[in-house]
């Protein structure tokens, strides 16, 4: 990959009440590349992405975005680098006093100064190019959770984000629904934008990732692309095989 | 033995912890919705709808509760009026009373099982299913776009519905009057208009407003500190609607000191 350092973290560590959920993290995500972020549940990946994002603070080490640290950074500071981001929530995370039309309009509305006609026009194109097109005025509780996802995906795209998060994109999702969203994911992304996946999807995921890392009870334990799984520990092939046998076994 | 006395020892300290947290917390929120207002920096949407949330909807109930502080403070003169021919005094009696202190403390305490408990479930809610985190992410400040607006609404209707509830518990007593001891409305109206009680009714507008700061300040502080899912958004409510009241009584207690009115 040779796009510049969109992310960087240097020693990475996060505890919750005494328990390090991760620890020494040592990551770079550049632009153009698309990060699978893979590991056994509970070992700490959403907890890395959301330091990714600036949603916890590390109790160790640092995350820099385009070189800036983000602990360092005041509240406006942390607003002008969040502008870059989009982000997927594991469970959609949609505001629910909003229809499907607002969720997606919603950071339009708050960041981009765009005139009322122009937010509506990238709004209705968004959500026809998920399939939504028909359920603008729907609420988040008349949705499946496959829409809901997909609405998650609009809103966290529609602003052109630089940096794309996607907390487990096809958790709880049935095996076609899963593909349809890892195919807009494939579709939706930018040339120059840097994106992390996390997911246990191993199959799916190799239609989009670059790279993988995977992280084992919160230490990094693999970072190259699949091709480099030779001389990866024991471990991390044995969790690519058997979560790619396991899934082909669900799908079949 | 030990055990005994470092027990107790503990558990006090831990009160004491926890309350000196929940003031702190609530006191650096109250500064940052402050800043937030200065110079105004909030979702006018958001605040429209939390207005017509809070206020609209919260009318009804405070009508009622309004209507009833008025019959019971006139059931509980009734009988000194009947046996003293004072009915030239019921309507200082019950204005003194419903505008100073009964009606802003049973109103607020309304409002505050109301509209505080609804709040702090929503924003525990908001915080438990994600959707404050998307806030962040979307470089939206959960305080000015969600804390503010309730703030606003909260103390402004809380202010309409005191001059509300005040005018319902006037009719509610003057109807109790008439249909319980025979009192002709126009006697209790004059008495109550002769008594010139401005002076309560502003201090029962001004508990009304510093309620209204109290119950948005703490029932937010404890719904966007929710942790642990369903259980935690009970556990906040639950706390929310003990620190609202008790903030409500001791708030009272200390205008009623500050300002001595009817002395």
């Amino acid at each position: 990959m040779s796009g510049a350092v969109a992310i960087r973290c240097e020693g990475l560590g996060k505890r919750f009440d005494g328990t390090w959920v991760l620890r020494d993290v040592n990551l770079e995500v550049r632009r153009g590349e698309v990060l699978g972020l893979i590991g056994p549940g509970g070992h700490g990946k959403s907890v890395l992405l959301k330091c990714l994002a600036g949603l916890l603070s590390p109790d160790a080490g640092r995350v820099l975005v385009d070189g800036e640290d983000l602990a360092r950074l005041g509240p406006l500071g942390l607003a002008r680098v969040r502008e870059q981001y989009g982000y997927v929530f594991q469970n959609y995370a949609l505001f629910d006093f909003m229809t499907v039309r607002d969720n997606v309009a919603f950071p339009l509305v708050q960041q981009a100064h765009l005139s009322a006609e122009e937010i509506d026009g990238r709004v209705a194109s968004r959500l026809s190019e998920v399939g939504l097109g028909h359920a603008l005025d729907l609420l988040p509780r008349e949705l499946s959770g496959g829409m809901k996802k997909r609405v998650g995906l609009a809103r966290a795209t529609v602003g052109e984000p630089a940096i794309l998060l996607y907390d487990d994109p096809s958790a709880g999702l049935d095996p076609v629904t899963s593909s349809k969203i890892f195919q807009l994911i494939a579709r939706m992304h930018r040339a120059d934008a840097a994106t992390v996946v996390v997911s246990h999807d191993i199959d799916r995921m190799r239609a989009v990732c670059d790279r993988y890392v995977m992280l084992d009870h919160g230490q990094l334990v693999f970072d190259g692309p699949e091709d480099a799984l030779g001389g990866a520990p024991d471990t991390v092939r044995a969790f690519f095989h058997d979560a790619a046998a396991t899934q082909r076994r669900g799908g079949a | 033995m030990r055990s005994l006395v470092t027990r107790p020892l503990a558990t006090v300290g831990q009160a004491w912890l926890a309350l000196a947290a929940t003031l702190g917390g609530a006191t650096i929120l109250l500064g940052r919705i402050l800043r937030s207002l200065v110079p105004p920096r909030f979702d006018r949407d958001e605040t429209w709808r939390q207005l017509y949330g809070v206020g609209v909807k919260s009318a009804g109930i405070v009508v009622v509760t309004a209507l009833f502080v008025g019959a019971i403070m006139v059931i509980q003169s009734a009988f000194y009026v009947r046996r003293t021919g004072a009915t030239s005094l019921l309507g200082y009696g019950v204005g003194f009373t419903v505008f100073a202190e009964i009606g802003p403390i049973l109103i607020g305490l309304m409002f505050s099982g109301r509209v505080g408990a609804n709040n702090t479930a929503e924003l525990g809610t908001m915080v438990v299913t994600e959707q404050v985190d998307a806030l962040r992410t979307l470089a939206i400040d959960p305080i000015r776009y969600l804390v503010v607006p309730r703030f606003i609404a909260m103390i402004v209707m809380m202010l309409m519905l005191m001059a509300l509830g005040d005018v319902f518990a006037v009719i509610g007593a003057t109807l109790t009057a008439d249909a319980l001891i025979g009192i002709d409305p126009q006697v209790l109206i004059d008495s109550l208009l002769e008594s010139h009680l401005l002076d309560e009714y502003l201090l029962g507008l001004g508990k009304a407003l510093c309620f209204g700061v109290s119950i948005s300040v703490l029932s937010c502080w404890y719904g966007l500190g929710v942790r642990g899912g369903a259980t935690g958004v009970g556990r906040a409510v639950n706390n929310s609607v003990v620190a609202n009241a008790a903030a409500i009584f001791f708030i009272d207690f200390v205008m009623g000191w500050l300002f001595p009115v009817g002395l």
